[in-house]
């Protein structure tokens, strides 16, 4: 029960931190392997001292992850996009959504994915999504926002 | 010459020319006749194509470290795709569970994103998780080394089918994909000299005519697989001399243009080999699917002479109905292999000593999960019409998650029947469920009715019935966008008399009639109180209310009434769960989906149902709102439930009631998935129930069997936490400012009762207060 809770937040930690390096201009290989900062503040729900998850340090394990299902994935869309199959790569993205719905870089990858497809108003939406699962993370705040004020100007 | 021999010496070329006129002319409609037979057969034949079903997927499983699958879970998914529990893995479509640890070969699949390989693993399950994932790689050394899997991904499981108006169901494959042992068997029984003769077989007819003379039986059929073809593609009941006449000439016209293989892969997909119900089973790849639910490349040699013995009569050798006949059928089948050398002594002794294995019958699948075949129905007449989905062999790749669905179809009824008050004449209460991920909107499983399978009335997607106090979130949601109201802000709960748009007076009242005098928008929206709710709702606007609907995904046109405030609004239990799944997502509207796939039977990829996704609202504004809503839970009308979902807790969630209790709703959500139950009489008659004791109670239920997920909603950076008053009040005083509670605010936006604590407070409270909102 308390891993079920802890999972995602332990997750949702190390994607929020990994530096992400942007897909528009050519498909760049994804490097997520960055460890997150212990520490980093995480609000879930009200302080309530029962509803709020210990604030572990990411266990050592979780740093070096080797070929986790998302990376796996976004290995995939990558050559998706390689082979100039926009929409296969949408669907992987979508497939690593399911596994990890709340990863802000994933949304920010469908988001791209989008764009070049000038599919411009779904770029959007999938865009503001990256953002709300965003917090915490400024460099992929950043990307995301350039990216909307790329669509801004379509 | 007399008369007499002048006409005798005419006649005679008379008679010859008219003889010689009608055989020429009989030879002509002979040759035209037979012209005709081979047009006919090289036009169809070259031109076969059957109508093919088109086939409905479920999701498929996903496997991967910390996927939330047990091996209960898993091994139902595996029996459902026809997997072999075996003691050792030797093949693909085998699997062995045992202690927590699962090894199975997958089949492999082709995706609409590409191909699934069929790969070995491994598969550690910890609690209620998947906890490893590995495959076993054998070096050519011989050392085996483990490296860990990062993601399997099982074939979809097949959940119903689209039928062609004949009937006809087959999945046709080429020579290369069927087992060299089924074309022996059926040579060995039903045509021995296949590869010789020129599509009709006299010594083939001779010899089976002395083996069953012989035997006493018929064990030998005299015509050949050529003509059996022509006989299949031709179906008629004539039985005459002048249609087998007709069919030898065809048999050897089909020999003539065509190949040995072509007419021989012909047979094999066109053969009729069982009727399912409505659904005539062709072809002997479907056939093994039907039989034994495994694919024709995993069978035995004793379960493939079984499938060979059946073209002689599908219904009198059904190995399910005659079991006995079957085994005896199968036998002759190997021993005539055996005898014609396809198979050694041992092989015919071990496979003819082998019991049948043959699946249990499957469930009638043009009925299966009919609601949710319904919605996936309406989705597709989008974009194909009903021809193509009848003919063309298409694969439909739907959301439906089968753990979802299958634990919902269980605990749907007991629960229905654990909170109906049995009408006096028996009418029985009914319900409607849905149930999407939270995150996609992707429909995970849907009930039109208490009863799983129940074909007709569709009350998920067609009752359409007032939403009560569902509408609530709406309202406050408006409220918090307006960038106006906190949490905090302090709503009246007392009696009010409105004149409403017909200039009637209208006093509305609260459900329990009384009345909670001054209290904070949190509260009002936890405990669904009507009076305060009025009074945010006439502040904020009736219209402003009704575009927050329509942001929330509601597409009928609301009229502005302030009955809407109370919930005077209808909704099928589908649209109900648009609206919540858009609260689920922080405010992102997206579409309720059921169809995420279609691709040709080849896998190719015709259509592509993506992700949308719209921003509705400020992430900030749908936290504050849910900070509510999961008090629902915990001091709200909800908290019944509490303690039936003490290990799912956080959810978020609303009751709904409707007058006289004609309806009892709930909707609500965890981190996962988003459900919505409604329960109410078919003729709109009195529940007796409230949306608390009736419908939260079925949905607390299900969604305790299906383990949802609590909520983790991450707080946007814009959130901070303050004190506030326990007791809501316009002006709080320094003694309300002793007893607090925490609640979230959006930065810069704090209401009078946290600002004035702040300055009635002593210099050290503030302090304290200050280091409190900035470390939770």
């Amino acid at each position: 029960m308390m891993l079920r809770i802890l999972m995602p937040v332990l997750l949702s930690l190390l994607s929020a931190c990994a530096s992400y390096i942007p897909v528009n201009e050519s498909p760049a290989p994804v490097e997520r392997s960055e460890p997150a900062r212990p520490g980093t503040p995480v609000l879930v729900g009200p302080p309530r001292p029962e509803s709020v998850p210990e604030q572990s340090p990411v266990p050592a394990s979780r740093q070096s992850v080797p070929a986790t299902a998302s990376s796996t994935l976004l290995a995939s869309v990558d050559a998706a996009m390689a082979a100039g199959d926009f929409e296969r790569a949408a669907a992987v993205s979508e497939r690593a959504l399911r596994i990890s719905p709340r990863d802000a870089v994933i949304w920010y990858r469908l988001a791209n994915i989008r764009y070049q497809q000038q599919r411009y108003a779904d770029a959007r939406g999938l865009a503001r999504r990256a953002l709300s699962y965003a917090a915490g993370d400024a460099t992929l705040q950043q990307q995301v926002n350039d990216l909307l004020a790329r669509l801004d100007n379509q | 010459m007399t008369d007499h021999e002048v006409k005798q010496e005419r006649q005679s070329p008379v008679w010859r020319r008219r003889l010689i006129w009608s055989l020429g002319l009989g030879l002509a409609i002979l040759v035209a006749w037979l012209m005709w037979i081979d047009y006919q057969v090289r036009r169809d034949f070259a031109a076969l194509q059957w109508a093919l079903p088109a086939r409905i997927y479920a999701r498929p499983a996903e496997l991967y470290t910390g996927a939330p699958l047990n091996a209960a879970v898993v091994n139902d998914y595996l029996q459902q795709l026809g997997y072999r529990q075996v003691d050792a893995v030797a093949g693909s479509g085998e699997f062995r569970l045992q202690g927590g640890q699962l090894q199975v070969q997958t089949r492999g699949f082709q995706f609409w994103d590409g191909t699934e390989p069929s790969v070995f693993a491994t598969i550690e399950f910890g609690d209620d998780q998947i906890a490893s994932v590995s495959a076993d790689a054998i070096a050519g050394n011989g050392d085996v080394t483990t490296r860990s899997l990062p993601l399997v991904r099982l074939e979809p499981v097949e959940i119903t089918q689209i039928n062609p108006a004949t009937g006809e169901d087959r999945l046709p494959v080429s020579l290369d994909q069927v087992p060299e042992a089924l074309i022996n068997a059926i040579i060995a029984v039903e045509d021995q000299r296949f590869y010789q003769h020129w599509g009709v077989d006299p010594k083939g007819i001779l010899r089976a005519f002395w083996v069953n003379l012989r035997r006493g039986e018929v064990v030998q059929g005299g015509s050949t697989l050529t003509q059996q073809l022509v006989k299949n593609l031709y179906l008629t009941q004539d039985r005459t001399l002048r249609r087998k006449v007709e069919e030898a000439f065809m048999a050897l016209a089909l020999e003539l243009h065509f190949s040995k293989d072509e007419i021989l892969a012909a047979y094999l997909n066109e053969v009729f080999l069982g009727q399912d119900g409505s659904r005539a089973i062709h072809g002997f790849t479907l056939a093994a699917q039907y039989y034994f639910s495994r694919p024709l490349t995993e069978l035995s040699l004793a379960e493939l002479a079984l499938l060979a013995g059946l073209p002689r009569g599908a219904s009198f050798y059904n190995p399910r109905r005659n079991p006995e006949r079957a085994l005896n059928r199968r036998n002759t089948v190997l021993r005539n292999m055996a005898a014609q050398g396809y198979i050694s002594e041992a092989e015919y002794d071990s496979a003819s000593s082998a019991q049948l294995s043959t699946s249990l019958r499957p469930a009638r699948r043009n009925r299966a999960y009919p609601a949710f075949m319904d919605l996936v129905r309406a989705d597709l007449a989008r974009d194909y019409d009903a021809d193509a989905l009848r003919s063309e062999g298409l694969r439909i790749f739907t959301t439906l998650d089968l753990r979802v669905q299958q634990t919902m179809d269980t605990a749907l009824e007991p629960a229905v029947a654990a909170v109906e008050m049995v009408a006096d004449d028996g009418t029985p209460l009914q319900a409607a469920m849905v149930i999407s991920d939270s995150n996609t909107g992707e429909i995970r499983a849907l009930a039109g009715s208490r009863r799983p399978g129940a074909v007709g009335f569709n009350r998920a997607l067609n009752a359409v019935r007032p939403i009560g106090s569902l509408i609530k979130p709406a309202i406050y949601l408006a409220a918090l966008e307006s960038g106006d109201d906190t949490l905090a802000t302090v709503l009246s709960d007392r009696p009010v008399e409105l004149v409403t748009e017909d200039g009637q007076r209208w006093s509305p009242g609260n459900f329990d009639d009384q009345t909670a005098g001054d209290v904070y928008f949190h509260d009002a929206l936890a405990r669904s109180l009507n009076l305060a709710t009025v009074d945010l709702g006439t502040r904020i606007g009736i219209d402003t209310v009704i575009n927050m609907l329509d942001d929330l995904g509601h597409s009928r046109p609301v009229p502005e009434y302030l009955s809407v405030l109370l919930g005077a609004v209808d909704m099928a239990p589908l649209e109900v769960a648009r609206f919540y799944q858009t609260l689920a997502s922080s405010g992102f509207y997206s579409p309720l989906r059921s169809v995420e796939a279609v691709t040709t039977g080849e896998g190719e990829r015709l259509q592509r149902y993506g992700f949308e996704t719209k921003q509705v609202a400020d992430p900030a504004s749908v936290f504050l709102l849910e900070q509510a809503l999961q008090d629902v839970f915990v001091r709200g009308t909800a908290r019944s439930a509490a303690e039936t979902l003490a290990d799912n807790l956080p959810l978020a969630g609303k009751t709904g009631t409707t007058n006289d209790y004609r309806d009892s709703w709930f909707a609500g959500y965890g981190d996962d998935l988003t459900g919505v139950v409604w329960l109410g009489y078919d003729d709109n008659r009195n529940t007796g129930l409230t949306g608390a004791t009736g419908a939260l109670r079925v949905w607390a239920a299900v969604m305790q069997q299906l383990a949802i997920q609590p909520r983790q909603t991450r707080a946007p950076d814009a959130i901070v936490w303050e004190e506030v008053p326990i007791r809501a009040s316009l002006s709080p005083t320094t003694e309300d400012c002793q007893a607090t509670r925490l609640l979230p605010f959006r930065e810069g936006q704090l209401p009078a009762a946290v600002t004035e604590c702040l300055q009635n407070g002593t210099l050290l409270d503030r302090v304290i207060d200050r280091f409190r909102s900035l470390s939770p």
